[in-house]
Formats: C-alpha cells, structure tokens, sequence
C-alpha cells in the first residue's frame, strides 16, 4: 500500500487527525476520511467553486490543495462548521425564502463564499455581490434569487459589527 | 370567511421549499456521498481515439497493482445499449474490438479507492490501429470518407414532410430568402456530474443501484431488459440529485458496468465522473445544420418555410433518446413556432460520426427550432425593413384559431401568443429602448434588442424521460394522520417535495408540514414515468391532485358518517373535517385515521381498512403547449467582440402556476443557460477528433456576472388537462438563445450581421465588424 502520513486538521472549531496520502485533495480528505460531505466535488479543476471552504475565513478551493499542505493552525471552515446550533443562519434562511437554491448542488459554496463577502462587506452591492460571487458556478438558478438572498442578509452583517 | 381562512390554499402559493434545509446545511446526500463497508470505486480506460481498431488489450500489469480488485473488458460485461431493432448499431458497454469516439469506455478497473483504480487504468495497456475519423456533417451524410460503422449506412434517421400544395405556394410568393442556421454542439454540465453506485444484497439476491438519474423505474426495466436480471431483484434508488437537465435521462454504459462489477464482484462498485469524463461522455446536444428557404409577402406575412434539419448523433444512437432524432423530428414539428405559417417542407437527416452520441439538454428540439424560426422571422423583417415586432405581430396565431393545427399537425391548445409579445415589449418599454438604441448608435455604441415569442411542447405522451404517457402517486395517510406519498419522479433540483405537497394539501385538507413526498425508489413509488420533457407539473402534479382528490372523498365519507351530515356538506381544512356553516361539528383527520387503521369497526360500510390508494393520471391531450415572449437587450463592443446582455424580460405562460416563485427559478435557470448557449458554450472537436474542450475552462459556463437581472411576468391560460397545469421546464432554454442571437443581429444591424451560428464568440464579431468597411 501506498505510505500515508498523519495530520492534524482544525477543522469547525476541533481538532480531527487522519492518515493521508500525500496527493489527496482536501476535498477528498474532508468528505472521505472525515465525513464532512457537505463539501461538494464538481470539476476538480478550480473552475466550479463547488468545494469552497474557508481557510481562516478566506474562500478557498478544496479540490486545488493537497490535505498536507495544509499548514499547522490553519482554522477550516466547511457547510457544517455554518450551521448556528438553532439552526440555519440568517444566510441560510435568506437563501430559502428567496429560493437561492434548487439541486443544492453548488449551495454549499455558495454559502461560504458570500459569507465571506458579507463578513468582511456587509454593504456589498447587487455589482459587488455578483463579481464575489462569480467563481462558484451554479447551473440551476440563474444566480438572480442567489443574488437577492446575499442582499437580504447583508443587514445581519452589520449587525455583527462591534 | 372564518371557514375560508382555515382552507389556505396552497395551490399557486409562493411557499418556500421543503428540501431547502437540508440542501443548505449540507446534510443532503449526493451519489458520491454513498459510502458503505467495502465498498469499491470503479475508473474507466476510455478511448483516445476518434475511430480504431482494438488489437490488442492487455491487463496483466493493471491487476497486479496494490489495491486491484479486477479489471473488465467487454466479455465481463457483455451488454449492448440498444439491442432492440430500432437502430442497426447499439453501443457495447465496454469497447469490442473497435472504439468510435474519443471518451468511448473500453476498460474498467475496479480498486479499493478511485485513486488506486486511475493508477491501474493508466497501467492497462491497449494496441489500436487508428482509422480515418468521420467528423463532418454534411459529408458523413454522403457517406464520406467512410462509414462510421461498417454494417450500417451513415444516416440512420431520415424523415420528410411536405404540405399538401406546398410547391405551388412557394412559387407563387413574391419574394424569398435563404439561410444555413448552425448550431455547435453543446451539453448539459450539472454541476453534480454523473454517477453510479451498485450494491448486492446476498441476503436477499437483490441488487440496489443508486443511480444519478431523472427516469428510475425506466432504469429499472433498462437493467432488467439489457443485462436480464429479474426486476423484482432490482432496486434503483435516486438520492439527491445535482442537475439533469435531460442529460441524466439516459442509460449510459457506465451504468451497466458498474452494475456487472458489482454483480460479478459480490462487492459493493461506486463510479463517479470526474469533470473530464463528464464533458466527453455525458450526452452532447444541438449538433445541428439546417438549410432554409422562405417565402413571404412584402406585408411580412411568411406564407412558406422549407428546411432540410440535419444532426450529427455521434457514434452511436444514445439509449433509449437519440438527441439527433429528437432534435429533427420534434424541431420539424414545431419549426412554425407561434406563428401561423401555412405551408412547411422539411426533410430530416441524421447521421453517425465518430464523436460522442447525441442526447437530451433541456430542450432537446425547442431552442433548435426557435432559433430557426425567430431568425427566419428577423430576416424577414430585415429584407422588408420593418420592425421586427410588426412581422411578428403579422404572422402571430390569433386567438380565434385555437385549437390550431400548425403545418406539421402539431395541434395547439390554447395560449396567449399575441398577448404575451405585446406585454414583453411593455416590460422592456420597447420604444423606448428603440429612441435609446439610435442615441447609443450616434454615440458608436452598438446596442440591440431582440425579440423570442415560443411555443414550449410539453406533458408529453413520451420525451426523454421515455414513452410512459402517465404518471402515478401512491398516497397514504398514516394512522396518526401524517401523510406519505410517493411518485415515480425523478427531480433534479424542480422542487417537487414541495409542489407535490401543495397540490396533495390542498385535496385533504391537511398542513403543508404534515405530509413528505417520496421519489426516486422504485420499492416505495408506483410504476411511472419519470422526469423529463417538462412533465413533472402537468402530468405528476395532476396525478398527486388525482390521488388527492380520491383520498379527500373518502375522508368526506368517513366525516359524513360520523358526523351525521350529507357528503356533500362536509369541507376539509386545517386537519380536520366540518360540515359546511358549521365549524364546531368537525372530526379531525388523525380521528378518522385512527378508525381506519384500529377501531375498524366503525369504518363507514363499504370503505377498506386503511387509508391507502393507488392514482394513476394519464392527460387526454397527448401534448399540451406552454408559450410566451423573451426579450433580450445587449450591448457589443466590436473592437473586443464582447457581448453584455444588460437587460431581460420574459412573459411565460405555464398555465395554473402550483408554486409562481419555483417557476420563477426555472425560467431564470434557463436563461442563464440561454447566455451560455448564444455567446459561451461549444464543445469543439479538432480536425483528428479529439475533444478540445475538456475542462470548464474550455467549456465557458454563465456566471453570476454573465446574467442579466430578469424581469418575469406571468399570464395563465389554463390547461384543458387536471388542474390546468402546462410544463415549463425548458420554454426559458427554449427562447432564450433565440432572443439574445437575434439581439447581436439587432446591434450589428449597421454591419448588416444576421447571426446564423451558436454560440457567437468574440472572434466571429470582430470578424463581422472589422470586414464590413464601417
Ligand atoms: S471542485 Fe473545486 S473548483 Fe470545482
Ligand atoms: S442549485 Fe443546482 S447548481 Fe446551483
């Protein structure tokens, strides 16, 4: 068999170890040796946005960087690390009401990525939101409803602000 | 009023989905995210080759690498797709001594994980004697330089139809113009790509595939049919499903493989297609030339089309939906569009080529022929240099011929063709951005707006999906009054969790919340048809309103009985039954459903134990047509042969709308791929037939900043049909490329450009423009 390395991962808050090969994309270590399958694969090429997380709060490709090179302390943000333990955050809850979504296949990316938006530009406008949002492709909605819901909770944002 | 205020009405509500949650907390489960003990992963050796001979395959390296399970040829899985005697050629599930396009499956190598199984695909060692590629349309036809396949003649599909005095009234007409209309091929590209997953039970001998597909019952008879495996062994399960859009219709050759590994393995075998694979062998669509001549009136009246519609199929007739046929014969049916165009000839060619087989993307035949007619309507506009929204108001069928019966005899039900063109120019304020455009003009900036009134064929008796003409909904309310319903669907992102339920809560009067809507498991769903062809709301819906209603009278019965009151008196709403002007003589659902499944005593003579029933809703129109009007607004910059589309209104009319915001996304959905369509997306094969386009890098997708903002206006002519629902699935696909062609043509009006190629690039337009001497 193929020599595996172990790493430590800090992914949603916690501390989760797991035995690697060296050419394994975070995406595959992610959904494949930790579970957390809310990652989505869709090109593996960089292209599609679908496996976003976030690596110390900036939107990141999963499928682009090999688990170990990952470096030490490195906090990772997945689909799962968003959920509020009441349930779905004001972003989530924003994407529902204004259908955002319909296979849900990009949705994941989605919601890391404007969250990152939002985070750092609770004002980002209809232009602002678009360019953010121009790196994770969504074949089903049109992005229009997408676009509408990203707005919605830009006031959930500011309210975050100190 | 009190009474009407506990009867929500749920059907035409903007409620938001059921599925949602789930979907945007990442607790739903796609293919790949079917993990089960020991389970095995499957990669394929496709061919690099357009067209060769196999002389040789040798696997012996592969299997001795770590983690090799087994390696498959085409004698490990000795199955055709199309055995039947439709076409004379049927795709072997893995190469057999020949491979026919580049992406062509001929190897499979089955490992403990998908990296394994790639290391061992690139260790199998495969001899070919490469032959003479067929790759272009009109020569393959003339069966030039070769016959693709040795046995069978190039053009497997032809087809011809001519109006009965056709010749004489295109002779007799004042004036006529010619045009070659191209369409490049495209695809479908759902985000989620394909998959497959097989799983033996040895307990029971059955096997479960959880498959990434739109049609699971058909599926299910696919497998049983072509590798004989009883069907009541069979069990095709469709978890979450990340985009169809008609591409997922098919049965591929991977499918059977992944099921004969399993089978032979006695181990569980899960394949999925990484992006490459996917852009080579997920069914391609819109490969397509058609040479049209038109005859009209200096009024703008078109009084004849004539069209020879040719498809290239690719290798091999894709199974069981060849994209080719359905792109022809169903263009040919429709080529008229709105319009009343009295006399029509088309003759059909489809042909084999040594490049992936054709399929079904959404709209199959609609975006061909709308692009074909809309263009042949702006050309007439442009000889006679009137108005592009005057000839279409001259030509437009006008309500009083409803029913109409088109050229091709595609009879039409009724619909608002006139209405919905005079509401798209109002939401567009289309004189005013007329006055805009000559401003623009004077300033040098080229701005055009274009015009797309369709026609969207749909509930059809059979599509993609397949020829299953009805739909059916198993419905069960449970002893403590929930309710579970199941259906043969196979959604890809439409909702149906959710419009199902509306139209169930409405029937039994029971909350939205209180009932699930299963799919996509042929042990739990009735026998039907599956999704495709914008289906699912006319013919699904109005079987689930159907089961609804049946449920709701025999909880009236049982109310009426206990109550003591008429049949007829009894309403239903909020979970309970009441008698009419009086709400506090009521009996609740869960009440009702309690005699029914254990105080059975009490059952009104005459009702089953139980509350469970079976409703099966087939349409008596075998088609039903949707219709409506895109306008496109666009600006092009010649110098960089960019195109914005800056603007966008759409009319569409679906019928009885079950949920205006789910629709809403549909349309928006199909236009954003009508952006790709027009100016984006081409799959580009090169001179020795080898897909050039491999990553979505090469193959261009919209994104959020390619889309226009949409502004949507609905009108609603009712089906004659259950509910009065039309399809609409695919009407925005249908008349989006159209609108935004002809948009281009708009703005290069000054250059004289009429677009007759999709997609438009950039170099076409600089080319245009760069030659005219302006
Ligand atoms: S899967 Fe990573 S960008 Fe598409
Ligand atoms: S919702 Fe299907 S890809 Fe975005």
């Amino acid at each position: 068999m193929v020599e595996t390395t172990r790493i430590e991962l800090l992914v949603n808050g916690e501390r989760l170890t797991a035995d690697v090969e060296p050419r394994w994309s975070l995406a595959d270590v992610l959904r494949h040796q930790l579970g957390l399958l809310g990652t989505h694969v869709g090109c593996e090429q960089g292209v599609c946005g679908a496996c976003t997380v976030l690596l110390n709060g900036e939107p990141a490709r999963s499928c682009l960087i090999f688990a170990v090179a990952v470096a030490d302390g490195v906090a990772i943000t997945t689909i799962e690390g968003m959920n509020r333990a009441e349930g779905m955050t004001p972003l989530q809850t924003a994407l529902r009401e204004h259908h955002g979504l319909q296979c849900g296949f990009c949705t994941p990316g989605m919601v890391l990525t404007a969250h990152a938006l939002l985070t750092r530009e609770p004002e980002a406008d209809e232009g602002r939101i678009r360019e953010a949002l121009s790196g994770n492709l969504c074949r089903c909605t049109g992005y229009q409803f997408i676009v509408d819901a990203v707005a919605a909770a830009r006031p959930a944002y500011r309210k975050e602000e100190p | 009023m009190a009474e009407q205020a506990m009867r929500p009405q749920m059907m035409g509500a903007r409620v938001a989905r059921v599925e949602d949650p789930r979907l945007l907390t990442g607790q739903a489960r796609f293919l790949d995210d079917i993990q089960v003990p020991g389970m095995l992963e499957l990669a394929f050796v496709r061919s690099p080759y357009a067209a060769a001979r196999i002389l040789d395959i040798d696997t012996g390296k592969a299997r001795k690498l770590p983690g090799v399970h087994d390696v498959l040829t085409f004698s490990d899985c000795p199955y055709r797709l199309w055995q039947r005697t439709e076409y004379q050629v049927g795709q072997p599930a893995l190469a057999d001594g020949g491979v026919f396009y580049v992406g062509e499956p001929v190897v499979a190598v089955v490992a403990d994980n998908r990296y394994l199984a790639e290391d061992a695909a690139e260790a199998v060692r495969i001899t070919y004697e490469p032959l003479t590629p067929v790759l272009e349309m009109r020569a393959a036809i003339l069966e030039e330089p070769r016959r693709v396949h040795a046995g069978a003649e190039n053009v497997f599909f032809h087809r011809s139809h001519r109006t009965p005095g056709f010749e004489q009234a295109f002779a007799d007409a004042p004036l006529h113009l010619t045009a070659t209309f191209r369409l490049n091929r495209q695809t479908a590209v759902s985000i989620e790509p394909r998959g497959t997953a097989a799983l033996p039970d040895p307990a029971s001998g059955r096997i479960t595939v959880y498959a990434s597909t739109q049609s699971p019952h058909r599926m299910r008879s696919d497998f049983s049919e072509i590798m004989e495996i009883p069907e009541h062994l069979l069990r095709i399960v469709v978890p979450e499903v990340g985009g169809g859009f008609g591409m997922k219709a098919n049965t591929y050759p991977e499918d059977l493989v992944v099921v004969a590994a399993a089978i032979k393995l006695r181990r569980p075998v899960k394949w999925v297609s990484d992006r490459m694979e996917s852009l080579l062998a997920d069914v391609h669509a819109r490969d397509d030339i058609h040479d049209v001549e038109v005859a009209f009136e200096p009024s703008g009246r078109i009084v004849a089309v004539r069209d020879h519609l040719m498809a290239d199929g690719g290798a091999y007739p894709a199974y069981p939906f060849s994209g080719a046929v359905g792109e022809t014969s169903l263009a040919a049916r429709v080529l008229t569009g709105p319009y009343h165009i009295p006399h029509l000839a088309t003759e059909i060619d489809c042909t084999y080529s040594n490049k992936m087989p054709l399929g079904a993307y959404r709209g199959v035949w609609g975006p061909v022929a709308s692009f074909i007619q809309e263009g042949i309507v702006d050309r007439v506009a442009r000889r006679l240099a009137k108005d592009p929204a005057e000839v279409r108001r001259v030509n437009m069928i006008r309500p009083e011929q409803f029913p109409y019966r088109n050229a091709a005899g595609a009879v039409y039900d009724p619909g608002s063709y006139g209405e919905s063109l005079e509401r798209a120019l109002d939401l567009i304020g289309y004189e005013e951005r007329r006055r805009l455009q000559r401003l623009a003009r004077e300033s040098g900036r080229y701005l055009g707006i274009g015009i797309s009134a369709f026609v969207e064929p749909t509930a059809m008796a059979s599509s993609e999906a397949g020829s299953i003409g009805y739909e059916a909904c198993s419905l069960r309310i449970e002893p403590t009054g929930k309710v579970t319903a199941a259906m043969g669907l196979g959604p890809t992102g439409q909702g149906h969790e959710t419009t199902m339920a509306q139209v169930i809560a409405d029937q039994i009067g029971v909350d939205l919340q209180d009932i699930v809507v299963l799919h996509g498991d042929t042990d739990s769903a009735p026998f039907g048809g599956g999704t495709g062809g914008s289906r699912s709301g006319p013919i699904g819906g109005g079987a689930a309103l159907v089961a609804g209603r049946q449920m709701g009278e025999r909880l009236k019965t049982y109310a009426a009985h206990m109550l003591e009151a008429s049949f007829d008196d009894i309403e239903l709403g909020n979970g309970k039954a009441w008698v009419t002007g009086v709400p506090s003589r009521s009996v609740s659902i869960r009440e009702i459903a309690e005699i029914a499944y254990t105080d059975v005593k009490r059952i009104p003579p005459g009702l089953p134990i139980g509350l469970e029933l079976v409703a099966r809703y087939l349409p008596t129109r075998s088609v039903s047509f949707s219709n409506g009007t895109h306008i496109a607004v666009v600006e092009v910059d010649p110098p960089t042969g960019l195109v914005s589309v800056i603007d966008y209104a759409v009319v569409n009319d679906c019928g009885q709308l079950i949920n205006p915001t789910i629709v809403e996304g549909q349309i928006h959905g199909g236009v954003a791929q009508g952006v790709g369509a027009a100016i984006l997306e081409a799959l580009r094969y090169d001179d020795d037939g080898q897909l050039t386009t491999t990553s979505l890098m090469d193959y261009l997708l919209p994104q959020a900043t390619d889309v226009p903002r949409m502004q949507i206006a609905h009108l609603v002519t009712p089906a004659d049909g259950e509910g009065g629902m039309k399809g609409m699935g695919e009407g925005s696909l249908i008349a989006s490329p159209a609108a935004i062609a002809n948009a281009i043509s708009d703005a290069l009006e000054p250059f004289g450009v009429l677009v007759d190629t999709l997609p438009v690039t950039p170099r076409d337009i600089i080319r245009w423009t760069a030659q005219s001497g302006f």
